[in-house]
């Protein structure tokens, strides 16, 4: 296959990535101006926040999955799972509308709570209220990789454990925990890595000062004061803290974490009979449903209910924006994907480089460090000497919504065209396989798979997204997730439920899309 | 003696039935197609399968209800034999106290056991820093801490060079002499089994379609699916 498409993927991205850096050191300048005591309380906040929103997701994850994993064959376990599964695929500003319509002060429980007379606050603006979103997103999302990787424990250690009569203790000392301390350290990276760089969760939920992250601080230097200067230098700030974050944990953990979803192995647990566990585990998963499936239901029922409101227009031009930014940023992404993957493997099998090959596929994993807010001001900065920004606003949205999801859609399509390769490669060769009609035999039904995932899986990520498109939106741009904040934030909370219920079930549909295609179960990129 | 009496087997997919009696002390090499139902077998005795009728005795005892724990054997795997992130004194130990709780004396049984299958010196070593087949020697040693009278052996040394495969079930031989141990074996190249084998007992379509000694069952005309399974003609 010709090296030019890969070629221009690179470049694009490359290019795009140095343009936002020019951008940013040239408006940064020397940071004379910057209060540095402010970068630091912000780097400060942030940090505590994402430890302990890491800290407490482990835990918990970890209890669901050994929960889940010993109660193998319980009523309404595959609903429970799948629940848990949704919560993880979630736009940040939808778990957003969820937590203010049932804890807020005018929700459900805020609601119920006055009327029996106690005193509520709104304590879910705050460090608190982030902190339980970004639990609600992340320990489902742990205990996916923790029951995966449970479930990859060979069933001879478990029928072994069983004829040696390991008790309980044992179990978790000799066999559980090894399995959750090494997937940890990955999962935890990336959750420390997301909540570090929070951005809808945060403007909605951090209740000005108190919590921050540098990203919302980005976007408030650009957005109300426009202050340049001050946006650059958050910007690489944000940019080295997610480089000192990401960096060590894929050069230690560099190991992909365990996909395997659970078979009937965990029948053959022998810790399933003891009492006590049987009481804890019940604990955990009322405790985990509630906490996580309730404010889910709370999308459901709050949606149906403001129904209605969705007869005034807004939302269908929201839904029609959202879609023509989405699709072409999913299919934007896919295509420098695919560029790069062809790249890749011909550096590695035909150029036998694959040194250059390993580089390639980096690039487009470590996009991640860049992140959108930090990327867009940068472009903004660049872009502004030029055209008004605003009036690019949407091509500028797809640019990066489409290189944000790239580390996804590279990992979808990279292994089977590597595999094609690999697998038919001489085969095709000597048959004089060429082409079209290569292309048709022997990558095609390998690749179709994998990149209609990909396509779904940046799709749903760029129709979530709140930052970006508010960013280069000045308000006038109005997607889903905008015109949900905007309702959640002038306190419109029963109109922003169809709203809500709308994204969520777009969202869902393609990440369901992609696990039917794909056979299998799809974690939440991020 | 091993009994196994009408034994039946029941999964959602396929379901298998076993006679079969092995005398006390004596080693039966278990041989078949792969999917004839060895495995199953195997895990018959040790507890792992589900029993839907039928009675399973060891020396006079009725194993059939019992805990996998709970029934006078050992069992080695084919694979995954050991815990990956235990030391090789820590797998052995774990079949003295599973909750690796061990004082002086069970540590110095941990050494003689590793010693006896010539594993000395190598006891802090994990799993992944052993060969294939030293792996499989400090399973046996674990089994040997255990001391049971029945040995369940399901094609543990398929994957080794035939040298070493020969070494392994001379060793097995051996220790089941020493000790009186009473051996079930699945094997893979029936000829491996020839010489130490007391029994035979050829497994398939999940039935054990003949038993006897080696020079009987390998013989051609004692069975129409034993001279297909070694392509000959009866």
């Amino acid at each position: 296959m010709s090296r030019l498409p890969g070629c221009l993927a690179l470049a694009l991205l490359i290019g795009v990535v140095a343009l936002g850096f020019i951008g940013l050191l040239s408006a940064g300048g020397s940071g004379a101006a910057i209060d540095w005591g402010y970068v630091w309380s912000l780097v400060r906040i942030s940090l505590i926040q994402a430890g302990l929103s890491t800290a407490v997701s482990l835990v918990l994850g970890a209890a669901l999955a050994l929960a889940l994993a010993r109660r193998s064959r319980f009523r309404g376990r595959m609903l429970l799972i799948a629940g848990f599964n949704a919560a993880t695929v979630l736009p940040a500003i939808v778990t957003v509308f969820a937590i203010v319509a049932l804890f807020g002060r005018s929700g459900w429980i805020g609601e119920a709570a006055r009327a029996v007379g106690l005193d509520y606050g709104s304590w879910v603006y705050g460090l608190d209220g982030v902190l339980l979103a970004h639990i609600l997103l992340n320990a489902p999302l742990a205990a996916r990789v923790f029951l995966a990787g449970l479930g990859a424990v060979s069933a001879e250690e478990w029928r072994l454990a069983a004829q040696l009569g390991m008790p309980p203790g044992s179990v978790f000392r000799f066999i559980d925990w090894p399995v959750l301390r090494r997937e940890a350290a990955g999962v935890a990276a990336l959750m420390f890595l997301a909540c570090f760089s929070s951005f809808a969760i945060v403007l909605a939920l951090g209740g000005g000062p108190r919590v921050s992250t540098l990203e919302v601080a980005i976007y408030e230097a650009v957005r109300f004061e426009a202050d340049f200067s001050r946006a650059a230098v958050l910007a690489l700030v944000q940019v080295g803290a997610c480089a000192a974050i990401l960096l060590p944990a894929l050069i230690l953990f560099g190991r992909r974490m365990s996909e395997a979803p659970p078979g009937g192995v965990a029948a053959m647990r022998p810790d399933i009979g003891s009492q006590r566990l049987r009481l804890l585990d019940g604990a955990i998963l009322v405790l985990m449903g509630f906490l996580v499936l309730v404010p889910m239901a709370t999308i459901a029922v709050g949606g149906v209910a403001s129904l209605a409101s969705l007869a005034d227009g807004a939302v269908l031009v929201a839904m029609l924006t959202s879609l023509a930014i989405g699709v072409p940023a999913g299919a934007l992404s896919v295509a420098l994907a695919l560029g790069l993957a062809t790249l890749a493997r011909d550096l590695r099998l035909r150029l036998l480089r694959p040194g250059l090959a390993d580089l390639t596929g980096a690039a487009a994993t470590l996009i991640l460090v860049v992140s959108p807010i930090a990327l867009s001001a940068g472009l903004f900065v660049m872009i502004r000497q030029w055209v008004n920004p605003f009036a690019v606003g949407i091509p500028l949205v797809i640019l990066v919504n489409g290189l944000m999801a790239l580390p996804f859609t590279y990992r979808q399509v990279e292994p089977p065209l590597l595999l094609a390769a690999e697998r038919f490669g001489r085969l095709g060769d000597s048959l004089g396989l060429r082409g079209f009609g290569r292309l048709r035999l022997v990558e095609w039904p390998l690749l179709r798979a994998p990149l209609l995932v990909a396509l779904a899986m940046a799709t749903a990520l760029s129709l979530g997204d709140l930052g970006v498109a508010s960013f280069f939106g000045r308000g006038e741009l109005v997607t889903l997730p905008v015109l949900l904040h905007e309702r959640l934030g002038s306190y419109r909370v029963a109109e922003a439920g169809s709203v809500a219920l709308l994204l969520t079930l777009l969202v869902a549909g393609l990440f369901l899309l992609a696990q039917r295609v794909s056979g299998g179960s799809i974690a939440r990129p991020r | 003696m091993l009994v196994l009496d009408d034994v039946r087997v029941v999964y959602p997919d396929f379901e298998v039935r076993y006679d079969l009696t092995v005398p006390t002390d004596a080693l039966c090499a278990l041989i078949g197609p792969s999917g004839g139902g060895k495995t199953t077998l195997l895990h018959t005795v040790a507890g792992f399968a589900p029993v839907a009728s039928g009675t399973i005795r060891f020396d006079g005892r009725d194993l059939t209800a019992l805990a996998p724990a709970e029934r006078p054997l050992s069992i080695l795997f084919q694979d995954h034999n050991l815990f990956p992130n235990l030391t090789a004194a820590q797998n052995v130990g774990l079949g003295i106290d599973p909750r690796l709780r061990l004082d002086g004396a069970a540590r110095r049984r941990v050494e003689d056991a590793l010693a006896r299958v010539e594993l000395a010196g190598l006891g802090q070593r994990r799993p992944a820093e052993l060969s294939g087949g030293q792996r499989q020697r400090v399973a046996i040693a674990r089994a040997l801490v255990r001391d049971k009278k029945l040995m369940l052996l399901d094609e543990p040394f398929t994957g080794l060079d035939p040298g070493l495969r020969a070494d392994m079930i001379a060793l097995v031989d051996a220790l089941r002499r020493e000790r009186g141990l009473t051996v079930l074996m699945a094997i893979h190249s029936p000829e491996d089994a020839a010489s130490v084998a007391d029994l035979v007992a050829f497994i398939a379509d999940g039935r054990v379609d003949a038993v006897g000694p080696p020079s009987e069952i390998l013989a051609p005309g004692r069975s129409p699916k034993l001279d297909r399974y070694f392509r000959r003609s009866g």
